[in-house]
């Protein structure tokens, strides 16, 4: 021992290549052992969950930093890193993502892309929102600027992927999720998508709710064009329904006697309330122009064209809108069209008999009282009636023989009666006409079948000089 | 730093062939030794070297210089050691007993 004590003053010379060998080894080895260092600090974090993961190392101190999700997140991955063999110190600058009050989630559409915004709590549910909007929206640009943060209200993923599933409803717009609060805005891309939407987001998991939803529909649009030309009946647009379509296109065929109704229409859910209830009485508007064009877009009703006669021009004018529901706005512009050229008596009687050859004046049933379907073909013989003022008319009232002869006597009296006063109301002088009853005696087919009896329920004009 | 050293097991094993050599000849080394009171220093030194290395008190790549040449040193002297030991084990045996 004190040999080897005695010895070793004399080791120092070989110190000086020691220092070299050192000089070179360190020279060589440092960025090699800085890498393989950085490489097992990045294995070691595989699992663990961190945003904005940095590791920089420095001989073999690292210097890690990433913001954690959780605190027990947090210390495990720098226990992870400190167990990394080959490690001596871990520099410690983790911290936990900021935490967002309100938590507010957005996506936003527009034209070419959909925008998602705000806060997502996860990376994984980031992208799983990310992969999601790539699916349902097809091949729109999808752009994400959605941060991390902590404090996402409970099932965030499952509503943020409700809500993607409605934005792909819209054309335009923004769904915001503020806390459990949804805000929705914008254009539905279809008609029924604002239902659509509103039906999707009462699946709402417990503790969201819609705050506000102001997203809207494209119109409920409805056309009708009467052509004068073609003598047809254009319907375009939508009805809600097989039902109500059915008795649109019937209520059209009643009204407009001498058209060809032309059915285009497609059924649609969103249509607003009270449709039926508008657009009928509208179409019987319709009927009394000469030639005219309805619009019905959402709740409002447009009607414009030429009335046959002023007294008519201002009945439509003023009188559709009273029969509307609630809501509904009533637009008219309507014009007269110009007097047609007179006629002689012969000309008129047989204008009269075409006329009524084609529609019948309607009444309801026992009584005396016009339908409102007749208005259009009413309106027609009080412009015959302008059209040869010299002339004076009998209007004769006939009905079937069922019931009483007496009561039909006083009932074909009374119809004849008051289409004389729907004409007189129209403008025409009253002298000019004379009511007759006849009953059923002077009957036009035989009174056993109803197509017979129908044909004998007649209103008659005939022209005398 | 047993977990690192492949990246420089030959620079220690030259430490250690080194040290042996250097023990080997410093046996029938005529030339003179360092004095006792630098001795005390120099292992008062390393002893403070070794102390710092301990403490991760050096920080960074110099902490790691630090290590590497402790450990070589270390290296060094055991084979100083061994190779003094085995050359007074062969000088004392050639000679007669006496």
């Amino acid at each position: 021992m004190h040999g080897l004590f005695k010895w070793s003053s004399k080791w120092w010379p070989g110190v000086i290549p020691l220092v070299v060998f050192w000089g070179i080894a360190a020279w060589t080895s440092t960025t090699a052992v800085e890498g393989e260092l950085a490489a097992r600090a990045n294995a070691a974090l595989k699992d663990s969950v961190l945003d904005k993961r940095r590791i920089s190392v420095d001989g073999r101190d690292v210097t890690f930093a990433a913001n954690a999700f959780s605190e027990e997140g947090r210390v495990s991955a720098v226990a992870s890193v400190e167990a990394v063999p080959g490690v001596r110190l871990v520099n410690d600058d983790t911290r936990l993502v900021p935490e967002a009050k309100p938590f507010v989630w957005s996506a936003e559409r527009d034209v070419v892309r959909v925008t998602l915004g705000g806060s997502a709590p996860l990376p994984s549910s980031k992208g799983k929102l990310m992969e999601a909007a790539k699916a349902s929206l097809g091949g729109v640009e999808v752009v994400d600027q959605m941060g991390l943060a902590r404090g996402a209200p409970p099932r965030f993923d499952a509503v943020a992927l409700l809500l993607l599933d409605q934005i792909s409803k819209l054309k335009d717009g923004k769904i915001t999720l503020t806390d459990g609060k949804i805000n929705l805005s914008g254009m539905a891309r279809d008609l029924g998508g604002r239902e659509a939407v509103v039906a999707a987001l009462k699946n709402l998991p417990e503790g969201y709710s819609v705050a506000a939803n102001d997203i809207k529909a494209p119109p409920y649009i409805f056309q009708a064009y009467k052509d004068p030309v073609a003598l047809t009946l254009t319907l375009t647009g939508y009805v809600p329904d097989n039902n109500a379509h059915a008795a649109l296109v019937a209520a059209a065929g009643r009204k407009f006697f001498s058209e060809k109704v032309v059915d285009n229409l497609k059924a649609s859910v969103g249509a607003p309330s009270g449709f039926a209830a508008a657009v009928v009485p509208a179409l019987g508007a319709l009927s009394r122009l000469s030639t005219g064009t309805l619009v019905v877009s959402d709740r409002e009703v447009k009607l414009s064209g030429d009335a046959l006669y002023d007294a008519a021009a201002g009945q439509i004018r003023d009188g559709l809108g009273k029969d509307f529901p609630q809501g509904w706005q009533y637009k008219a512009e309507i014009s007269v069209k110009p007097a047609a050229a007179p006629v002689d008596a012969t000309v008129c009687q047989q204008l009269f008999a075409e006329t009524l050859t084609k529609g019948r004046i309607r009444f309801e049933s026992a009584k005396a009282d016009i339908v409102p379907d007749s208005a259009g073909l009413l309106d027609r013989l009080v412009e015959t009636a302008m059209r040869c003022p010299t002339t004076n008319i009998e209007i004769t009232g006939h009905t079937d023989s069922d019931g009483d002869e007496a009561a039909n006597q006083a009932l074909s009296e009374k119809r004849a009666q008051a289409v004389m006063d729907y004409l007189v109301r129209a403008g025409l002088p009253a002298s000019r006409f004379t009511p007759i009853g006849y009953g059923s005696t002077q009957p036009v087919a035989a009174n056993d079948g109803e197509d017979g009896k129908a044909q004998n329920r007649r209103i008659e004009f005939v022209v005398k000089q | 730093m047993t977990a690192l050293t492949t990246f420089f097991w030959g620079w220690l094993l030259a430490a250690l062939l080194l040290g042996f050599g250097m023990g080997w000849i410093a046996v029938v080394h005529r030339a003179k030794g360092v004095p006792r009171l630098w001795m005390r220093w120099l292992a008062v030194l390393a002893v403070a070297l070794v102390a710092a290395s301990f403490a991760h008190i050096v920080p960074g790549r110099f902490g790691y210089w630090l290590d590497l040449l402790l450990v070589m040193f270390a290296l060094y002297l055991v084979g100083c050691a061994i190779g003094s030991w085995l050359r007074d084990w062969v000088v004392s045996r050639g000679k007669p007993a006496s």
